[in-house]
C-alpha cells in the first residue's frame, strides 16, 4: 500500500487553492482509494521555525482522527520581509486499503509582509466548516489588534496557559471570550481533564453529593521549576477555579474565596520536581467535619487514585489520558461546541491569579 | 408523607465532562455468568466503560450461574474475556486491578431459592462495603424458559423494589428472543409485569445499540433538509439488507426453532423499519421515541391471506462457497435435522398504510451466507418530474439515493447525476459520501456499552417496549403460521450468493432491483 502523503511543494501564494486542486487531482489518478476529507479548518499560528515545525508534525498526527485543512503560519515581523508558501497532504490509512488526507498549507511572512497574513488566511479557509486557531507560545498581548484580525473569522481560539508568561496572557483570552464570538479553548485546561474527571467521581456517590457545601480547605499541590514563571501556576489556578465555579463559590476580586457558611481555604504550594513541571500533583478537599478526600497521582500505574476519610465510599481510580499534544488538540477539536465551563472559569482564574 | 424518594441533584463536577452522566453504584447480577454471552460480551462491555471512566466507583458485578467458581477464579476467567473481547484492549493493569475489586460470583441453579437467598447476602454485604445502596439490575443471560422460575424467585424473596414505593431501584434487563410468537410474548410479558413493573424491564434489541441505528433518529431529525422529502411524494421504494457471510455455526438448535424470520426480522428489521417510517417523537424521551415506533409497527398492512407467497419468500442455504472458501448446507450442519425446512434467507416487501407512506413498498431480506457481511439501508428517491435530458444521447438518469450503512464501514452515502465535463451534454451517478472512520476516527463504544450504561443510567430510550414486542409478533405470525403449514418448504439458495431467484422476482416484478449493498 502506497503512503500517498506528498512533500512540500512551494506554490505562489496568490495560487494556493488551485494547486491544491492539481494536487488532489494527481492523487486520484493512482490506483490506491484517497478520500479527501475535511471537518475542521485549523490554523496554526507561530513565530519561529522550531515552533512552526511542531505544529505541522502536531497537525499532522492529529489530523489522522480529525482530518482537517491545515494553515501553518510563521509570522514575525522582525524577520526579512518575504511571504512564501508550500503545499502538502497527510494521508492516514483507515483500513480496506483506503487513505483519508488532509491537506496542510504553509506560510511564511516576514518584515512588513505579515499584514498579508490576516487576508491570505481568511481567503483559504473552508466554507461552512468551523475555523480554530491555535496560537502557539506566548500571546502577543501587546499586540492586541493584529490577534483581533487573525481572530475574526474564529470559532475556537487554541491557546496553551502553560507558556503565558505574566496574568496578562489570561486577561486577554477572558476578553476574547467576552467580547467576541471565539471560543476560548485551552490545552493545559485539557491536561486538567482527568483531575475534574477524578474529582467528580469523589462526588458521584448520592451520599457525598451534600457534602460539596461542606467544604472549608482545598489544597493543591503542583510540579515546580523553581523558576518564578506564572505559567507553571496556571494548571493549579484553573483547578481552584473549576471547583470554586461549579460548587458555587464566589471568588472575589481580591482573590479571596467565599462559600455558603464562610471563607473557603485555597492554599497553592509548589513542590520541586524536573519533569511535568506545572502539572497537579495532589489535591486535598476538607470538610467541615474534619474529614478529607485526597486525590493523588500514581504514575507508575498512570492512574489518579481518590480516597475520603470515614467514607464508605470505595476508592476510585481514573486513568491519566494521553498528554500529547496532537491528543490535546484533538480533544479540543472533538468538541463541536464551545467549553462552556472554561469560559466560566476564565474569569475566576484571573481573579485567583493575585494568589500565587 | 410522600413514598417517593427525592431525586437527587446531578453532580456539578460532572457538567462539560466526556463522562457527564455517571450512574448511581449499584449490583449488576448476571444470571448465565458462564455463558458465552457474558464472557464475549457483557464483562469486556462493562471493563470497558470503567476503562473509560463511565463506571461509578463502587459498582459490582456478581455472576450467578451453576459452575463451582469461587471469585477469584470469576475473575480469572473474566480477565481473560477481556483480554480476547475488550473494545478497550490491552486491558490496563491498574483500572482492571479496581474493576476486579467489585467481580462476585455465587454459585446456583436458576429455580433454587437457597442459590437466591446467598445472592441476596451476597448483595446486602456489598450495600455495605461498596455503597451500592440496596440498587438492583439483574441481567437474565438465560435461556427464555428460565425466566419464570428466576422471576419467580426474586419477587418471593423481596429482592426487587422501586423508587415509586420509596425504595432504591430494580431494573431487569431481558435478551432476546421475546417469545417464539405471539402467544409466548405475552406469556413472558405477563410473567415479566407479575414481578416487575414495565418500565423496569430492559428489553435488549443489540441494534439499537449500534451508534448507526441511533444515527437514524439524528440523520433525520436534527437535520431540515431531509424531513421534506421523507414521505411518499418523493420516495419511490425503500430497502434494507441484514447479510451475513456465516452460517449458523454452534447455534443450530436454536435456529430449528426461530429461523431468520424470528431471529432477524421481528426484532432487528422491524426495530429499523420503524425508525425509518416512523413520525418525529414530541421529545427524545423513552416513551415518545417509542410511542412512534409503535405506531409504525400498527401501521404495518397485513399479509395477505392465502397469498403470502406473492410478498414473502423464504430460502434455505445449499452447498456454494462464501468469500472463496466452501461452504456446507444448512440441512448438514451441526444440530440442524437434515430434512429441516427452517428459513435461512427472508425476503419481504411491506407497506406502511398511513398518511406518510401510502403505497412506497419497503423490501426488506435477510439471510445467512450470504456474499458479505453487511447491514444496509437505502432509501431510493422517485425521478426528477420532467425528464428534461431524456432526449439527448449518452444521458440516462438515475434515481437518487441515500445509502445509511449500518455494519460495517458505518457511513450514509447519496447518489445523484453530474454533467460529465466536455463540450457534450452526458451525465454520469457520483456519490458524496460520509465515513463514521474517516470523519471521526475513533472506534465506537460497542452496543453493549452503551446499553448497559443506558440501563444502569435508567433510560429505555434505546430498549424494545412490550407493545412494540407484541405488535411485531402480532403482524408477523400469519405469515410464520403460512409458512409453517406449506408443504413446499423453502426455495434454496447456494452458498454465497444472494438469496433465492424468488427474490429476485419479488422486486423486479414492481420494475425494480436490489441495491447491491
Amino acid at each position: 500500500m502506497t503512503d500517498l502523503s506528498t512533500a512540500d511543494i512551494r506554490v505562489d501564494v496568490n495560487a494556493i487553492e488551485k494547486s491544491l486542486s492539481e494536487l488532489w487531482r494527481g492523487q486520484q489518478d493512482g490506483e490506491d482509494a484517497v478520500t479527501r476529507a475535511a471537518l475542521w479548518n485549523v490554523v496554526a499560528h507561530t513565530s519561529t521555525s522550531d515552533l512552526h515545525a511542531s505544529a505541522s508534525e502536531t497537525l499532522g498526527r492529529a489530523s489522522a482522527v480529525v482530518p482537517q485543512r491545515t494553515i501553518v503560519v510563521r509570522s514575525n515581523p522582525a524577520d526579512e520581509a518575504e511571504l512564501t508558501s508550500w503545499i502538502s497532504a497527510n494521508c492516514h490509512l483507515i483500513g480496506d486499503g483506503k487513505q483519508v488526507c488532509s491537506e496542510e498549507i504553509n506560510i511564511v511572512a516576514g518584515g512588513d509582509r505579515i499584514h498579508r497574513v490576516p487576508p491570505v488566511v481568511s481567503a483559504l479557509l473552508i466554507p461552512d466548516m468551523p475555523v480554530a486557531f491555535w496560537w502557539l507560545g506566548d500571546l502577543p498581548n501587546e499586540h492586541e489588534a493584529y490577534v483581533e484580525l487573525l481572530l475574526e473569522s474564529a470559532d475556537r481560539l487554541i491557546v496553551d496557559s502553560a507558556h503565558f508568561d505574566s496574568p496578562a496572557d489570561l486577561a486577554l483570552v477572558v476578553r476574547i471570550a467576552e467580547q467576541t464570538s471565539t471560543s476560548p479553548a485551552d490545552l493545559n485546561w485539557g491536561r486538567l481533564e482527568e483531575w475534574r474527571s477524578a474529582t467528580a467521581s469523589i462526588f458521584d456517590p448520592p451520599q457525598m453529593r451534600n457534602r460539596l457545601d461542606t467544604i472549608r480547605r482545598v489544597r493543591v499541590i503542583a510540579g515546580s521549576s523553581n523558576h518564578e514563571f506564572f505559567g507553571e501556576s496556571i494548571e493549579s489556578l484553573l483547578f481552584a477555579s473549576w471547583l470554586s465555579a461549579q460548587v458555587g463559590h464566589v471568588v472575589e476580586s481580591s482573590g479571596t474565596v467565599q462559600g455558603s457558611s464562610g471563607t473557603i481555604d485555597y492554599a497553592f504550594e509548589k513542590r520541586y520536581q524536573s519533569t511535568d513541571v506545572g502539572g497537579i500533583a495532589q489535591v486535598e478537599i476538607s470538610f467541615a467535619d474534619g474529614t478529607c478526600a485526597s486525590i493523588m497521582r500514581d504514575r507508575d500505574r498512570g492512574v489518579l487514585v481518590a480516597n475520603v476519610d470515614g467514607s464508605v465510599m470505595v476508592q476510585s481510580v481514573t486513568r491519566t489520558l494521553n498528554q500529547r499534544l496532537d491528543e490535546l488538540i484533538v480533544r479540543q477539536l472533538k468538541r463541536s461546541e464551545g467549553d462552556r465551563v472554561l469560559r466560566r472559569v476564565l474569569p475566576l482564574a484571573l481573579k485567583l491569579s493575585k494568589r500565587v | 408523607m410522600s413514598l417517593v424518594t427525592p431525586a437527587i441533584e446531578p453532580n456539578p463536577l460532572r457538567e462539560g465532562l466526556e463522562q457527564e452522566r455517571v450512574p448511581d453504584a449499584s449490583c449488576l447480577v448476571i444470571f448465565g455468568a458462564s455463558g458465552d454471552l457474558t464472557q464475549r460480551k457483557l464483562i469486556p462491555a462493562l471493563y470497558s466503560l470503567a476503562h473509560d471512566g463511565l463506571l461509578p466507583a463502587g459498582q459490582t458485578i456478581i455472576g450467578y450461574a451453576r459452575p463451582d467458581y469461587t471469585d477469584d477464579a470469576f475473575r480469572i476467567a473474566m480477565r481473560e474475556s477481556c483480554d480476547k473481547f475488550a473494545r478497550t484492549r490491552p486491558v490496563d493493569e491498574a483500572v482492571w486491578e479496581n474493576f476486579a475489586k467489585g467481580l462476585f460470583y455465587v454459585r446456583g441453579e436458576f429455580g433454587e431459592p437457597d442459590g437466591i437467598i446467598r445472592l441476596n447476602e451476597k448483595m446486602k454485604e456489598c450495600d455495605d462495603s461498596r455503597g451500592t445502596g440496596g440498587r438492583r439490575i439483574y441481567y437474565l443471560a438465560v435461556p427464555p424458559q428460565f425466566f419464570p422460575v428466576i422471576a419467580e424467585l426474586l419477587g418471593r424473596e423481596k429482592m426487587v423494589t422501586d423508587p415509586e414505593q420509596g425504595g432504591p431501584f430494580t431494573r431487569v434487563i431481558i435478551e432476546k428472543p421475546f417469545g417464539h410468537d405471539l402467544k409466548s410474548a405475552r406469556e413472558l410479558n405477563h410473567v415479566a409485569v407479575s414481578t416487575f413493573r414495565e418500565r423496569q424491564v430492559f428489553r435488549i434489541d443489540h441494534y439499537l445499540g449500534k451508534e448507526t441505528v441511533q444515527n437514524l433518529l439524528v440523520l433525520r431529525f436534527a437535520n431540515g433538509i431531509f424531513e421534506p422529502f421523507w414521505n411518499r411524494q418523493y420516495i419511490d421504494h425503500v430497502q434494507i439488507t441484514v447479510a451475513e457471510s456465516i452460517g449458523v455455526e454452534k447455534r443450530g438448535p436454536y435456529f430449528e426453532t426461530a429461523g431468520i424470520s424470528r431471529d432477524i426480522i421481528q426484532n432487528h428489521m422491524l426495530q429499523l423499519v420503524s425508525l425509518i417510517g416512523m413520525e418525529p417523537p414530541v421529545a427524545f424521551e423513552a416513551d415518545a421515541v417509542r410511542d412512534e415506533k409503535v405506531k409504525v409497527l400498527r401501521a404495518l398492512r397485513e399479509f395477505p391471506r392465502g397469498r403470502e407467497t406473492e410478498v414473502a419468500v423464504r430460502g434455505q442455504y445449499v452447498d456454494g462457497s462464501v468469500l472463496g472458501e466452501k461452504a456446507v448446507a444448512y440441512r448438514k450442519e451441526v444440530k440442524v435435522a437434515p430434512n429441516s425446512n427452517v428459513d435461512t434467507y427472508a425476503a419481504l416487501k411491506i407497506f406502511i398504510d398511513n398518511w406518510r407512506w401510502a403505497d412506497v413498498p419497503f423490501y426488506i431480506r435477510a439471510g445467512k451466507r450470504l456474499p458479505k457481511r453487511v447491514t444496509d439501508i437505502s432509501i431510493h428517491f422517485r425521478p426528477a418530474p420532467y425528464p428534461l435530458f431524456h432526449k439527448l444521447a449518452n444521458v440516462k438518469m438515475q434515481p437518487n439515493v441515500l445509502a445509511i450503512r449500518i455494519q460495517p464501514d458505518e457511513g450514509i452515502s447519496l447518489k445523484f447525476d453530474s454533467k460529465v465535463p466536455g463540450p457534450t451534454v452526458r451525465t454520469a451517478p457520483v456519490t458524496m459520501e460520509f465515513r463514521y472512520a474517516t470523519s471521526f476516527g475513533a472506534e465506537p463504544p460497542e452496543a453493549y456499552e452503551r446499553l448497559l450504561l443506558e440501563t444502569m443510567l435508567g433510560d429505555s430510550t434505546l430498549f424494545a417496549r412490550r407493545d412494540e414486542v407484541e405488535t411485531a409478533w402480532a403482524w408477523l405470525d400469519p405469515l410464520l403460521n403460512a409458512w409453517a403449514a406449506d408443504p413446499a418448504g423453502p426455495s434454496t439458495y447456494s452458498a454465497g450468493t444472494w438469496g433465492p431467484e424468488a427474490a429476485d422476482q419479488l422486486i423486479e416484478h414492481d420494475g425494480r432491483k436490489w441495491r447491491r449493498p
